[in-house]
């Protein structure tokens, strides 16, 4: 077996991003029907979200920075070119949303829910929010990553012809 | 009906006011920032040369777009004139445009 620390970088951003989706998505099923009881674990599950999600920031720019020019060349010149001029360039910039939102929602879940329904809306349009501009982001990876398998897989079927 | 969600007052706290609105403002300068750089190169390799990186560049300028306007707005309470409920429909505003803003414009630029 050999797994590289690029490899542990991109799955720790990929771990973390869902991570943070999941407590985001905690926060939001606990403001569904918020109670004074509930507060303490709403303020900790946002604070799960910015915290995974700064961590997924960090982990995802240090891999893109120092690793991904050379999976660029590959899909450019594989058949999923879109996985880089579509999918990549829209994910990078997707994420800082994301990630602002994330940073909002500790913010938000300051309020006393149970007694502010405005409150209540706005915790539970941020949470959503990360929810889907998240897993968008993970599937545009996804996208990404098997552009990188098409393109071997193309060179290598180019390699293997006699 | 929800009974554990009684009337109050509909009022957010100055720093959850100015944050949201900050965020709202932060991710539409976002996208407009990825439209510049993309089609204007000079910005982009500007910013590389600043932050070893354009995106790490972009990445440092989103955060202190918010963190700045948040504590301006907190200070100044200017967030709190518009409707919690208000404020809340310009954050999802700003997220929708902001993003289907990045994807259509990588898409059919």
């Amino acid at each position: 077996m050999n797994i590289s620390s690029k490899d542990i970088i991109l799955l720790a951003h990929a771990a973390l991003g869902v991570t943070g989706c999941m407590a985001a998505l905690w926060v939001f099923v606990e403001a569904l029907s918020a109670r004074s009881e509930s507060a303490r674990r709403i303020q900790t599950a946002a604070l799960v979200a910015a915290v995974c999600m700064a961590a997924a920031w960090i982990c995802g720019g240090y891999w893109y920075v120092q690793f991904y020019p050379a999976d660029k060349v590959l899909i450019l010149k594989g058949p999923w070119p879109f996985a880089h001029d579509v999918f990549m360039e829209t994910k990078e910039h997707l994420f800082f949303i994301t990630g602002i939102l994330a940073f909002l929602l500790p913010f938000t879940t300051r309020e006393k829910l149970y007694t502010n329904p405005a409150a209540r809306t706005l915790v539970l349009s941020v949470a959503g929010l990360i929810v889907v501009t998240g897993l968008a982001v993970e599937g545009a990876g996804a996208i990404i990553d098997h552009g990188v398998k098409v393109a071997l897989l193309r060179a290598a079927s180019k390699g293997a012809r006699p | 009906m929800n009974t554990a969600i009684r009337s109050g007052s509909p009022v957010l706290a100055p720093a959850t006011s100015g944050f949201v609105l900050s965020a709202a403002i932060t991710v539409v300068f976002n996208t407009a920032l990825a439209w510049v750089k993309d089609a204007y190169p000079p910005l982009s390799d500007f910013m590389g040369r600043i932050g070893g990186h354009h995106w790490t560049t972009h990445g440092v300028a989103d955060l202190l777009v918010f963190a700045g306007l948040g504590f301006v707005f907190t200070k100044t309470r200017a967030a709190e004139k518009i409707a919690p409920n208000r404020l809340t429909t310009v954050l999802i505003g700003a997220v929708a445009i902001a993003g289907l803003g990045l994807a259509l414009w990588y898409v059919f630029v």
